[in-house]
């Protein structure tokens, strides 16, 4: 059979060459994402200041318990934004553990440096050098609280020798320093420059007082591992900390490089999802219409010869063949396209430089098989269709058009559709989290009764829009209308694909315009200050103060950039919050606050947003539990709740709340807001150059630098919508491309009968017309409600914004298909003489 | 199987056909036929009159409504999609007017692919035979395309009569060929049933070719209107012109 079907492959190109592109087409995609998350799961980061250490105990996530779900309780593990951090008492607990040489507590302090103010700083407790091992190239160890000791490459950028002094800002701290010597790490190749403080001082500057960041756990000779592993592990148990062993080090050492990995196996994992699914759908269409495109073959095999069962075969065998074909060509450019994106993530800073993408040994089969995994089941439907071939259509002219399709197609359609309206109710009643989540189930459940309806919708659309096709094209348009109404099944596919392409599409691709957007407009209408204050390792509680001292500024107010931990639908999620010095902060930003007072923040409070309200159930008045970016607990009563959530931070807290459960523990801007007419410029910027990197800025040119995970998704999501509606767009062209090579005999019957090249054209033209005007304005209407719906939900503006150029995409996108796909196939099919085109076999 | 084999291809015992839907059409009423083994039947008619319908249902391509169908000793009538195809495969061999051949196989293939659907492997001394009978052997390894339409019909003779099957049903096999390359083709099947001893059933509405054949049966509104042994062609063709029963003589007419 496979023989056979290998020929029939070989003999009718036409009829595979679309099928064949769809599975190329989706072997690549799944290959970018294999690849993708193969890496992803191989990822490690690489242990640099933690290479010497047998073991490292950290606490970089945290588990939330849920709610009791018959009888088992649910939990999900959030990684804690901020890293979690240990009690100083574990690291005594960790050394007195039978075959662990010495415990290493390591602090982490973010750091500044003035000699070198461009170069990323990590400042460390003088012991922790132990873990790498940092070994001094010249001068000597800290000593005294003013001496540092530097890495070499810190030491070149910023030409630092033993006995140079300088100036470095260190958790929140200005201060002069010496530097005591300069020490090295055998390959150290990462980003971060280490820095070392004495431990004494370390402990000082560390946001956290009395607690660690990390422990490294350096062994005996000849201890037992795993007994001392076991022995660790039951320890950090209790802290609710892991402890990482192995290649696993690099990912304590770097909790970005454990998000990056999480981010690139769930992007990785959801796009290949979506891609699964639209190969199945182009697949089944593809294969549908080569099979009806061959009927008459297919019944000339039943009658002489071939059982169902044996036709059936034939088809799978196609496809199978056409998978390994495509494995061939798509590949190759899935792994060139795994490249650009790795290339293009690591440069947004979604993922660290070296992550770097293994072979694919597992991707690259797993793609193929994935592909032919969703295409044969897909087939084996199509090529069910083929039992209901009799064997005596091979006998007479007479191809019978099938019927629309069966009750349980048109009742499950129709349930769908129900559903998709009720799901508009929803999100209208709702807001916030579940009025987003409602909106795109709305947007899948209106897709999905789309497809299931399709033929019912393109019979309707061509009987009522018949008298207009006559009126506009005549009677080509005629001839248009009573095609439509015979081809109603025939197109299910295109409709289909062009209502996904629109309506998921739309929605996405235009609900980050309208994010960023509303980000910008609320952080700009809502900055009162006119100047802001930066610093390359965030600025100090003090330069607040300093600011508010110099004459002519009414109110400064440090910002701290922060995410917290939120309960949702029972189960814990990440939200964007700021820290801010309530002192104040109603004259530097205006978060537009619907209840309550902003003035009224302080320990113990909190303002959040509407949606965020909305979402956690949380009143005015009321308490808010959530969790800081460390993981701890807080239990405060809200005082505030405002609209400028996206601008702004769904969450805002007292700074004095956040103290010690940041990992930097600094100001990330100070707000400053002057008088009318005073001109505080110069001072601020002599304040400014009194911390490192710092500098002052008009905050017209300051959006409020939008959280990265808005930017990450936005690039993805962007990216996703763009291979999506690709992908659909392609098998669109393929459907049409594919009918309209089919109609040679027809065309050349109908200008065999008089019709001239200019009617049969303007008939196709009439075709276009209304298939694409119908599926353009399903798709639209379907965008237009899912967007509003989460637009009004997220921003609380019921009219999206929809820019011109998108109206403009969409529309010449529609009529850039329509042209390619069957204008210049009719086109060509037009040249043959039509005595020669009613010779041609169907 | 130590029964002899019964005289009889084909039989046909009360078989009606009708044709649902809306307004039911009754194609077939109580047709009673039986086809010997070692002779050649044109079976003739007027378009409606239900000589395809006969054919369909008597090769086990269709499903008669009540009646039973008999093809040797096997009963149709009972018999799964499955079972259908593989007796149509073993024991039936098809000639229809046109679209006759799988338009991506060579010559060779198309002959052969009912055996390799069966997953034998056919005599090849037979094989030769048939092929050199059909005069084919110079064009084994071209595909339909590039064949004339008697080439074509010769390729669809080739394949039926490689299984040496118990009956060959033809549906009108010369209707698209002029009437030099019709006589090749006819004197083709005629020689099928002399030489080997081959059953052949053709549907035909073309006096010349009925007069091939050993017997005319003559269907008019799904009965048989007559039956009699091959009268000759001028015969044939005013039993033709004539409504049913009827005994209005026409003008001579051939062609």
């Amino acid at each position: 059979m496979l023989g056979l079907a290998a020929r029939m492959i070989r003999h009718r190109k036409g009829d595979f060459v679309a099928t064949f592109i769809a599975l190329a087409a989706g072997v690549m995609v799944l290959t970018v994402c294999g690849m993708l998350a193969e890496s992803a799961l191989w990822y490690r980061g690489e242990p640099e200041r933690y290479s010497a250490a047998f073991a490292v105990v950290a606490r970089h996530d945290i588990t939330v318990q849920g709610p009791e779900v018959f009888g088992e309780r649910e939990t999900t593990t959030v990684p804690l934004p901020e890293r979690g951090s240990l009690p100083e008492a574990l690291v005594r607990d960790v050394a007195a553990v039978p075959g662990v040489a010495t415990a290493v507590a390591d602090r982490t302090i973010s750091t500044a440096v003035a000699a070198a103010p461009g170069e990323p700083v990590s400042g460390h407790g003088w012991a922790s050098a132990a873990l790498a091992p940092y070994t001094v190239v010249s001068g000597a160890p800290p000593r005294g609280d003013d001496e540092v000791a530097v890495d070499e490459r810190l030491a070149v950028a910023g030409r630092l020798r033993p006995g140079a002094a300088t100036t470095v800002i260190a958790g929140g701290a200005v201060q002069r320093v010496r530097v005591s010597g300069v020490v090295k790490a055998p390959g150290a190749r990462g980003q971060e420059r280490a820095l070392f403080f004495t431990d004494a001082q370390a402990a000082r500057l560390s946001p956290r007082p009395g607690r660690v960041d990390a422990i490294g756990v350096i062994l005996d000779k000849g201890a037992d591992r795993a007994a001392v592993t076991a022995a660790v592990e039951r320890l950090a148990k209790r802290a609710g900390a892991t402890v990482y062993t192995g290649d696993d080090r690099g990912l304590a050492e770097r909790p970005e490089a454990a998000a990056a990995k999480r981010l690139v196996l769930e992007a990785g994992g959801a796009f290949g999802g979506y891609a699964a699914l639209i190969i199945g759908f182009a697949v089944a269409a593809t294969v549908g219409l080569s099979v009806r495109h061959r009927r008459r073959d297919f019944a000339l095999l039943r009658a002489i010869a071939a059982t169902p069962g044996q036709v059936r075969a034939l088809v799978l065998g196609e496809v199978g063949l056409l998978v390994l074909l495509a494995g061939a060509a798509g590949v190759p450019s899935g792994v060139l396209a795994a490249f650009w994106i790795r290339d293009q993530s690591a440069t947004r800073g979604f993922v660290p430089e070296d992550f770097a993408l293994t072979g694919g040994f597992l991707a690259v089969p797993a793609a193929v098989a994935g592909v032919a995994a969703v295409a044969l089941p897909s087939a084996w439907i199509a090529a069910r269709r083929t039992t209901r071939i009799r064997p005596t259509e091979a006998l007479g002219e007479a191809a019978v058009e099938p019927a629309l399709g069966g009750r349980v197609r048109l009742v499950s359609g129709l349930a769908l559709l129900g559903c998709a309206v009720a799901l508009i109710g929803l999100t209208g009643v709702t807001g916030g989290q579940t009025a987003l989540g409602a909106a795109v189930a709305m947007l899948y459940t209106f897709v999905l009764a789309v497809a299931l309806l399709a033929p019912w919708i393109n019979r309707a659309a061509a009987v009522a829009l018949a008298p207009a096709l006559r009126t506009v094209f005549g009677d080509s348009g005629h001839l248009a209308a009573a095609n439509l109404r015979a081809n109603a099944r025939g197109m299910v596919a295109v409709l289909t694909a062009l209502v996904l392409s629109v309506g998921f599409g739309g929605t996405v691709w235009f609900l980050q315009d309208n994010l960023e957007r509303q980000t910008v407009i609320q952080s700009r209408e809502g900055t009162l200050a006119q100047h802001a204050l930066v610093g390359a390792a965030g600025l100090p509680a003090a330069a607040a103060e300093q600011a508010r001292r110099i004459p002519g500024v009414l109110a400064a107010t440090g910002v701290r950039r922060t995410t917290v931990i939120v309960p949702f639908l029972g189960e814990a999620t990440t939200a964007v919050a700021q820290g801010v010095d309530p002192q104040g902060a109603s004259r530097t930003m205006d978060l537009k606050v619907k209840a309550g007072r902003l003035d009224d923040l302080g320990p113990g409070t909190v303002a959040v947003s509407s949606a965020q309200a909305d979402s956690a159930g949380w009143k005015i008045g009321g308490r808010a539990r959530l969790r800081l970016g460390d993981g701890t607990p807080v239990d405060l009563k809200v005082v505030a709740v405002y609209e400028r959530g996206l601008g702004f931070g769904d969450v805002t807290l007292d700074n004095r709340t956040l103290a010690g459960h940041t990992a930097a523990g600094v100001d990330d801007h100070v707000l400053v807001r002057s008088a009318p007419g005073a001109d505080v410029r110069p001072a601020l910027e002599r304040l400014a150059a009194a911390y490192p990197g710092g500098a002052v800025t008009g905050t017209d040119r300051f959006t409020g630098a939008p959280a990265t995970d808005l930017a990450v998704g936005s690039w993805l999501n962007r990216l996703l919508v763009a291979v999506l509606v690709g992908y659909a767009a392609l098998a669109a062209a393929n459907t049409l491309i594919m009918a309209a090579l089919a109609r040679a005999r027809e065309l050349s019957l109908l200008r065999l009968l008089g019709m001239t090249r200019r009617q049969v054209r303007r008939m196709a033209n009439a075709e276009q017309t209304a298939l694409l005007g119908v599926a353009l304005a399903i798709g639209v209407a379907i965008a237009a409600v899912a967007l509003s719906a989460v637009v009004d939900a997220v921003v609380g503006q019921p009219v999206p914004h929809v820019p011109a150029q998108g109206w403009a995409a969409v529309i010449g996108g529609a009529v850039a298909l329509a042209l390619v796909s069957t204008a210049v196939p009719i086109r060509l099919l037009l040249r043959t003489p039509p005595v020669e085109g009613m010779g041609i076999r169907e | 199987m130590s029964v002899p084999p019964p005289a009889d291809a084909v039989r046909l015992e009360r078989v009606s056909k009708t044709y649902g839907g809306d307004h039911p059409v009754t194609a077939l009423v109580d047709v009673d036929v039986r086809f010997r083994r070692g002779t050649m039947t044109a079976v003739m008619g007027a378009s409606g009159s239900g000589k395809s319908t006969l054919l369909n249902c008597a090769a086990g391509l269709d499903r008669p409504t009540s009646g039973r169908v008999m093809i040797g000793a096997a009963d149709l009538s009972t018999m799964s999609e499955k079972r259908l195809t593989e007796l149509r495969r073993d024991r039936i061999g098809f000639v229809f007017q046109a679209f006759n051949l799988v338009g991506a196989l060579t010559v060779e293939q198309n002959i052969l692919l009912p055996s390799r659907l069966a997953g034998r492997r056919p005599d090849p001394a037979w094989l030769a035979e048939v092929i050199d009978r059909v005069g084919l052997g110079h064009r084994l390894g071209h595909r339909p395309a590039q064949l004339s339409g008697g080439q074509q019909q010769r390729v669809a003779i080739a394949r039926a009569l490689v299984a040496r099957p118990e009956v060959i049903f033809c549906d009108e096999p010369t209707g698209a060929l002029d009437s030099r390359t019709a006589a090749e083709v006819l004197a083709l099947l005629r020689s099928a049933v002399d030489a080997t001893g081959q059953t052949v059933i053709m549907v035909t509405h073309d006096p010349v070719a009925a007069s091939y054949a050993d017997r005319v049966i003559r269907l008019a509104d799904g009965r048989i209107a007559s039956d009699m042994p091959q009268p000759g062609v001028r015969v044939i063709a005013e039993q033709l012109a004539t409504p049913a029963g009827g005994r209005r003589p026409v003008a001579d007419r051939e062609g």
